[in-house]
């Protein structure tokens, strides 16, 4: 990874941490110093080396374990509301923070409420589970369904 | 990578369907802390394929299912 895709991979990242979405090619060309087409062109360098996934327009769709789009995971951190990719990655935001955090999900099932207060890194007494369907090999031949 | 309310949830989700894997979220939260924990640090390098296999082992998640490539 060269150095300037890897400031504007940070640069991006401490953007959204600071604004709870994720952050334009604009935004963060403004932020950086860089034209939109030179942040554009990293951010798809770093798409396929797995740092980021963008969207079909070029957005951010996940920047892991954040995401771009709304999903039924939601961590409440850091005085924002973040969405989360996957059961996972609304753990890995409190982990990424080094915040507590409350994970705001719902049961693929019966879609009831889940709430799960993480406390010093550890979730409060649960039944819930985590499932993982696609083995770890398979996991970015297809990430959005993973 | 969805989350449920018990073992008897995933169970009817999956109506039949072969699960994958199941972990409490104590080891989630533990695998979660140890992947992603230096992901905003000011000098993070991404992980190699190795280290992100050792995250694993070190959670107790082993073979073939957790086999990284």
């Amino acid at each position: 990874m060269n150095p300037i895709d890897l400031a504007l991979r940070n640069a991006t990242y401490k953007m959204f941490v600071e604004l709870g979405r994720a952050p334009s090619a604009q935004e963060v060309g403004a932020r950086t110093g860089q034209g939109t087409e030179e942040v554009k062109a990293s951010w798809r360098r770093l798409h396929d080396a797995h740092a980021l996934v963008l969207g079909v327009d070029g957005s951010i769709l996940m920047l892991n374990p954040f995401s771009g789009v709304p999903t039924r995971h939601v961590v409440e951190a850091n005085g924002h509301r973040y969405f989360a990719n996957c059961g996972w990655d609304a753990f890995g935001i409190g982990a990424a923070l080094h915040v507590d955090s409350l994970i705001r999900s719902s049961c693929p099932d019966c879609d009831e409420p889940l709430e799960i207060p993480v406390r010093d890194g550890l979730p409060d007494k649960t039944e819930a589970i985590w499932h993982v369907l696609v083995p770890a090999r398979d996991w970015w031949s297809d990430i959005g369904f993973t | 990578m969805l989350l449920f309310r018990s073992e008897a949830h995933l169970d009817r989700w999956l109506d039949g369907r072969p699960a994958g894997a199941i972990l409490p979220l104590t080891q989630l939260a533990r695998l979660a802390d140890a992947w992603w924990s230096d992901r905003l640090a000011a000098d993070w390098q991404p992980h190699s394929r190795e280290q992100n296999q050792a995250i694993l082992e070190s959670v107790g998640l082993t073979g073939d299912f957790w086999r990284l490539g």
